[in-house]
């Protein structure tokens, strides 16, 4: 089954997470859907399947357009199961009948064949023995691998699993991680949006990076996850924390910036060392050096802490004519921005937003 | 300080007692004992008075010092007086003196009438019978000149002889006559066994006799009767009615049949115990039990008004639970002006007293049509029990997650049959309780049916009432009876409730039927 995604759009009264969304997800695909929080994930998993019903464009299933007024849902929705964060396994019925449930009345299997497809799947899913327990004497783990078992219980062509392990206690992902696991290597077709990036990694063919209303980047694994080709993603991938002041002209707040400074670091539990590092270079070269050299300033200060190896790099653009602050007069702060800083690196040159000079800074962990 | 403390000070809970000891002793030791009737012109003279009697407007002119309270039950009324709330009560004589015949203690009757009220038919001016008081006027002046009533009035009233006499039937009646009567006083109206018999039932079957009509009664409340006969509802009232300025505007009536004497009626303190021998408790209610259930076969009208109110209870039960289910389904989905405007019925039915939605439906809304009473009721309550069924499926449903519905839709469900099987089933041990509860309401809540002429069981205990002359041995059976029927109403919707309950299910059953 091919799924195709064309112009997909859902919008909110005042919010829009998905604005044109593009994709074409062919049989034995296992994607992962990553991506920051409110970038749309989940509602671009329940627009498939038209939980969610998509405020424009197109979802094609074999070229069948399935958004079309009128089109049986019914049929679309028993091929492609769905596994949810909140497990929603059915709280009236026994684990064995939540998985003969649905094959009984939609697919009108006999009882005892789908009895006996119940039992195996339970097996499959470690649950043997469990048969006739309720959904709220199981736990967390355990009801997540029955809601597993209740979406295969329908066979269908396609499973789409919404964070499927968000709710669980840290103890009980790995047990449903492994069932997903398993499923992912018996070729069905998949998508799965997830936080855990080394269990994407592992299980997908192919990942779709959320951002901006659409998927900001499309890649294989290896790819997304080591060379990453544009800023947001590699921002997401390194899990980098971003800080990002602006300075437009000669009475901009300075001292509030430093405390701003001070903010950001504090939030991301940076250590003090860096944190002094990052006020550094702002002292130093923005105040010293640069708001005595430009006659009107217009400077961007960012500094990227990544949360993986503790680094940070900091970038300052600034406008008017080209300027080394290695030229600058001020030998003692560019001094002290030598002392703190592994690389440091000024190139010339303008970029689309009309700064004229780059300077870049790595500061260690 | 009690206030403060939260709790009643001992002390003035000793006062607050002995105060209330005081005061119901004899209290009346203070004031004259009342001889005739020109005491009664006292400003601390409280005197009960019938409901709708004329004689209310002589006594205000008469002693306007007095407090005049309004009486729909004139044998309250006489027991207000044995227990000294009332100094006197000035009603029609032959039903006080039979009330004082049956044992009534405490109160006596002055010898001199205060006044004669004039009796007359009460006609519907929506009679379909042609000529209804040109006729009626034309048979009483028949049967008064021919001594008929007269021997009547002597029968029923002087000598109490209350033997029903036979009277012919209009052979091949072409016509209905629809007679409205109360069917609670004696000797003019009341129920003799199941039947009812009185001097205005006689003359009733005999107009019938007269006009070659077959004769149809409908018992209503005093409250009622006017506003039965201004619908059509009856084409005439034959219940001991009273001929008033204030009546004829509000009907037209006959030609004055007879007149009521009215005496007054007051405490006697020395008469307490006069009547002999007290009583041990247990020979006492053996004696009213008899009284209330064997003699003449009473307990036929317990058993025809249980039957009634069972009836009214188990259809407004069922067609509210259906009207109920269906509006949710409507709404479930619906738009939300349709639901809006649902909303806003619902919110009527719920807001009305429950006495005047019925009233409202019986007189206005089916007003003119022939619809019996119980149809009413069964209206009337399945609105009232529809709309609280509404409302706990919509507490009950809200309460499911919505995660329920989508698990359902992603495995194929459609909206309707996800709604059956997955979120209604979990619903339903919810709104149980409530269901519970406001069946054994809605049994309570029948009680008012008596209003519009259905004679359900409280209805039947007031007619039996009116004839042993005892206020408190029906009104206590009526409660048990009551109390029995909640029970056992109960109990079925627990049966119904253990068995619908999927959580409930009996775990062995589960695994035969799912393996078999």
């Amino acid at each position: 089954m091919t799924i195709e995604l064309r112009h997909l759009e859902k919008k909110y009264e005042n919010l829009t997470p998905l604005e044109d969304v593009n994709a074409v997800i062919k049989d034995g695909d296992v994607i992962s859907v990553i991506g920051p929080s409110g970038t749309g994930k989940s509602t671009l998993l329940r627009c498939i399947n038209l939980l969610e019903r998509p405020t424009g464009g197109q979802v094609l299933l074999d070229g069948d357009d399935i958004t079309a007024a009128g089109y049986d849902l019914k049929k679309v929705r028993r091929r492609m199961g769905m596994v949810f964060q909140s497990f929603n396994l059915f709280g009236h019925l026994t684990v064995i009948e939540n998985l003969m449930l649905a094959p009984m009345d939609i697919l009108k299997k006999p009882k005892k064949e789908a009895y006996e497809t119940g039992v195996n799947l339970l097996k499959r899913v470690g649950l043997s023995g469990r048969e006739y327990q309720y959904p709220d004497q199981l736990s967390g783990g355990q009801k997540q691998r029955v809601a597993i078992a209740r979406t295969l219980a329908m066979d269908p062509d396609v499973i789409l699993l919404d964070e499927p392990t968000s709710a669980l206690d840290p103890t009980m992902v790995s047990e449903v991680q492994a069932v997903i696991r398993d499923l992912s290597q018996t070729g069905k077709t998949m998508m799965i949006v997830t936080h855990e990036m080394n269990f994407a990694r592992a299980i997908c063919n192919r990942v779709f990076y959320m951002d901006q209303g659409g998927i900001y980047e499309e890649g294989t694994p290896d790819v997304i996850f080591d060379s990453p080709q544009k800023d947001l993603t590699r921002r997401f991938i390194r899990k980098l924390k971003v800080l990002e002041l602006l300075i437009d002209d000669a009475h901009s707040d300075l001292p509030g910036m430093g405390s701003e400074i001070d903010r950001y670091c504090l939030e991301n539990n940076m250590f003090p060392r860096i944190r002094n590092h990052i006020r550094l270079v702002f002292e130093e070269l923005v105040q010293q050096i640069l708001m005595s050299e430009l006659k009107e300033p217009v400077i961007r200060f960012t500094a990227e802490y990544s949360e993986t190896d503790n680094k940070t790099d900091v970038t300052v653009l600034y406008n008017g004519a080209p300027f080394d602050p290695a030229d600058t007069k001020n030998h003692l702060s560019y001094r002290v921005l030598k002392s703190v800083a592994s690389e440091l690196v000024y190139h010339p040159g303008s970029d689309e937003e009309g700064f004229t000079n780059t300077c870049s800074f790595v500061l260690p962990g | 300080m009690c206030r403060q403390h939260g709790k009643l000070h001992p002390g003035l809970l000793t006062l607050f007692l002995f105060i209330i000891l005081t005061l119901s002793g004899c209290g009346s030791d203070e004031k004259d004992e009342i001889t005739s009737i020109d005491q009664l012109d006292r400003p601390d003279c409280v005197i009960g008075v019938g409901l709708d009697c004329p004689e209310e407007k002589l006594l205000r002119s008469q002693f306007p010092d007095a407090k005049l309270v309004q009486y729909k039950d004139n044998l309250l009324a006489i027991r207000d007086v044995a227990d000294n709330r009332l100094d006197a009560v000035v009603y029609a004589r032959v039903p006080m003196e039979l009330a004082l015949a049956n044992g009534t203690t405490g109160v006596r009757i002055l010898d001199e009438n205060y006044c004669n009220n004039p009796v007359a038919v009460g006609i519907s001016p929506k009679t379909e019978i042609i000529g209804l008081r040109d006729k009626l006027n034309d048979f009483i002046d028949e049967i008064q000149d021919d001594g008929t009533m007269n021997d009547m009035f002597d029968r029923w009233v002087t000598k109490l002889d209350w033997t029903m006499p036979e009277i012919p039937q209009a052979e091949d009646p072409s016509i209905k006559l629809v007679v409205g009567t109360v069917g609670t006083i004696e000797p003019y109206s009341f129920y003799s066994g199941t039947e009812l018999s009185g001097l205005d039932i006689e003359m009733a079957y005999r107009f019938a006799a007269w006009l070659g009509a077959e004769v149809e009664f409908k018992t209503y409340d005093f409250n009622g009767i006017i506003a039965a006969a201004q619908s059509g509802d009856v084409d005439c009232i034959m219940s001991n009615l009273y001929f008033t300025p204030e009546h004829a505007e509000s009907i037209p009536f006959s030609d004055i049949v007879y007149y009521n004497d009215i005496a007054v009626l007051v405490s006697d303190c020395d008469a307490v115990g006069a009547n002999g021998e007290v009583k041990g408790f247990a020979s006492s209610v053996r004696d009213s039990f008899e009284k209330t259930f064997i003699r003449e076969g009473r307990w036929r009208l317990f058993l025809q008004g249980l039957i009634t109110t069972v009836v009214i209870t188990i259809f407004s039960i069922i067609f509210g639970t259906v009207l109920g289910f269906s509006l949710f389904m409507l709404c479930r989905n619906g738009n939300p002006f349709a639901n809006a405007v649902t909303r806003i019925c619902i919110r009527l039915v719920e807001g009305l007293p429950v006495v005047v939605l019925l009233m409202m439906l019986y007189y206005i809304i089916f007003g003119g049509l022939s619809v019996s009473g119980t149809t009413v009721s069964v209206v009337c309550f399945s609105l009232v029990f529809g709309a609280a069924v509404f409302g706990m499926i919509r507490t009950g449903v809200n309460a499911i997650d919505r995660g329920q519905l989508e698990a359902a839709y992603t495995l194929g469900y459609s909206d309707l049959k996800a709604f059956f099987r997955i979120v209604f089933p979990q619903a339903l041990p919810l709104f149980m309780p409530s269901y519970k509860t406001e069946v054994t309401s809605v049994i309570k809540a029948t009680a008012v049916v008596g209003y519009i002429a259905v004679q359900d069981l409280t209805k039947m205990g007031d007619i039996v009432r009116t004839r042993t002359y005892e206020a408190f041995f029906p009104l206590i059976s009526v409660a048990v009876i009551y109390f029995a029927l909640a029970g056992f109403m109960t109990f079925l919707v627990n049966r119904i409730e253990l068995r619908i309950d999927p959580r409930k299910r009996d775990p062995e059953e589960i695994r035969r039927e799912v393996e078999r």
